[in-house]
């Protein structure tokens, strides 16, 4: 697969200042109803047994063999929950709970294509979101769009209330969520009103596109769905520790995440890479001998500076590690950001 | 030729019917029925659940064996055709046990399973 070739421009204000990206094409679902925690709490990684309204976390959903189907981010607002699933997941996230929906009162709504989704990323996002208009909730959290969220009338302050024009009376939602070095703010909101959030975005920051956006996410280590895991492997290896708990008890999978812990079994583990030569992901990284070591998943190429994420078996996964592409070209290994800062 | 089948039923021993009876009889439960379940979760991605309930819903699949009412719901007993249900009692024992022919792997503790 072609590395990410990102324009240099988008990715320095992404990743030097703050932009927003349209992330439309991820999934969203609304899970509602009694008992919608405690079944989510039963078929994935993380502890859900409370999450109060005006908070959000991240949660895996894994099948028995602990493969994963999707890293979920759940954000509970106004009695329900927000499930941002990743592009092109939303149906099989869906599908997947209604088998394992019985008796329960619980019903999930495929609402990916009536609302709109922008993230608001780079070390200055929060400063960039309120300058837009926008709520900036703490980590972690959740804030509900007024009626009426958008640019400010001159002279007013930030994030002060409904304003005078602009939006429609349905309330989005602003998600913070773990994004490696820094937060990063999901903004969902009705589709009807995309089009003056993006304004109200466009005018208080840069617009990434989607391969600057991807950039950045590997840079910052954050693993996507189809390379970095999926059905092929087990949350453990992308690093997504941030959304496991050891504490909570069964759930779907954690016969075996419990069992590949304790033994320390977990085969291969991912790694951010810096490289000297092009790469692209599905690449074979050897280690001195020429043996086989891992492979890459996400190559980014940023005006020829060539970076990306690959899964490197155990013993290999090391900081400052050196591995080495098929090209020849050398491969240094480093902690991705957002597993050390187990933002997984 | 005939093919020897798994009758699509679910099927109660008269030692578990007989520990049902028991556990009706210390909850004060005269007249009843075993809500035989299946929910989402457990290691292998599906739980059994047993319950007494006072009667059946109405689009419970309805089985009376043994002395005992059985009563399953549409979804559940798609997962639970051809179960017997049985009981392991003594020191050792496992309590109601489910030999469920559609379970194709099972966790540890075995209170979990998946098809």
């Amino acid at each position: 697969m072609p590395p990410i070739a990102a324009d240099p421009a988008q990715y320095a204000a992404i990743a030097e200042r703050a932009a927003f990206a349209d992330r439309s094409a991820c999934g969203r679902l609304r899970i509602a109803g009694a008992d919608a925690l405690d079944l989510l709490n039963r078929l994935t990684t993380n502890d859900l047994s409370s999450l109060p309204d005006g908070t959000a976390r991240s949660t895996v959903l894994t099948n028995g063999d602990a493969r994963v189907i999707d890293h979920l981010r759940l954000a509970a607002a106004d009695g329900a929950i927000w499930c941002i699933a990743s592009p092109g997941r939303a149906e099989a996230v869906a599908e997947w709970i209604d088998l394992y929906t019985f008796s329960e009162d619980v019903a999930v709504t495929d609402v990916s294509s009536e609302t709109a989704h922008f993230a608001v990323a780079g070390p200055l996002a929060a400063d960039a979101l309120a300058a837009a208009g926008f709520p900036v909730p703490s980590l972690d959290s959740v804030e509900l769009l007024g009626p009426h969220p958008g640019p400010l009338p001159e002279g007013e302050g930030v994030g002060q209330g409904s304003r005078p024009h602009g939006r429609s009376n349905n309330a989005g939602v602003v998600v913070a969520s773990p994004f490696g070095a820094h937060i990063a703010y999901d903004v969902l909101l009705p589709l009807a009103d995309a089009d003056s959030a993006k304004a109200a975005l466009r005018d208080a920051m840069e617009e990434a596109d989607a391969a600057a956006f991807d950039a950045y996410r590997v840079a910052q280590g954050v693993p996507a769905y189809g390379a970095e895991f999926g059905a092929f492997n087990n949350p453990l290896e992308a690093r997504l520790l941030g959304s496991i708990s050891d504490e909570k008890g069964c759930y779907t999978g954690q016969e075996v995440i419990a069992r590949l812990q304790t033994y320390r079994k977990v085969q291969r583990l991912l790694m951010a890479f810096a490289a000297s030569a092009p790469a692209e992901a599905g690449d074979a990284l050897a280690d001195a001998d020429g043996a086989p070591a891992g492979a890459v998943t996400s190559a980014c190429d940023v005006g020829g500076r060539v970076f990306g994420l690959a899964l490197v078996a155990a013993k290999h996964a090391v900081e400052g590690a050196a591995l080495r592409l098929a090209n020849g070209g050398e491969v240094a290994l480093s902690e991705p950001a957002y597993a050390a800062g187990t933002g997984g | 030729m005939t093919t020897a089948t798994q009758p699509l039923t679910i099927t109660i021993t008269e030692n578990g019917a007989r520990h049902v009876r028991q556990f009706m009889t210390a909850e004060g439960v005269e007249r009843g029925v075993l809500r035989v379940a299946v929910k989402g979760g457990g290691c292998s991605g599906l739980t059994y659940v047993l319950d007494l309930k006072d009667e059946a819903q109405d689009d419970d699949k309805v089985i009376e064996q043994n002395g005992v009412t059985l009563a399953v719901d549409k979804k559940s007993y798609v997962f639970l055709a051809g179960t017997e249900l049985d009981y392991s009692g003594g020191l050792n024992g496992k309590g109601f046990v489910f030999n469920n022919p559609n379970a194709k792997k099972a966790c540890g503790c075995g209170t979990s399973f998946s098809v």
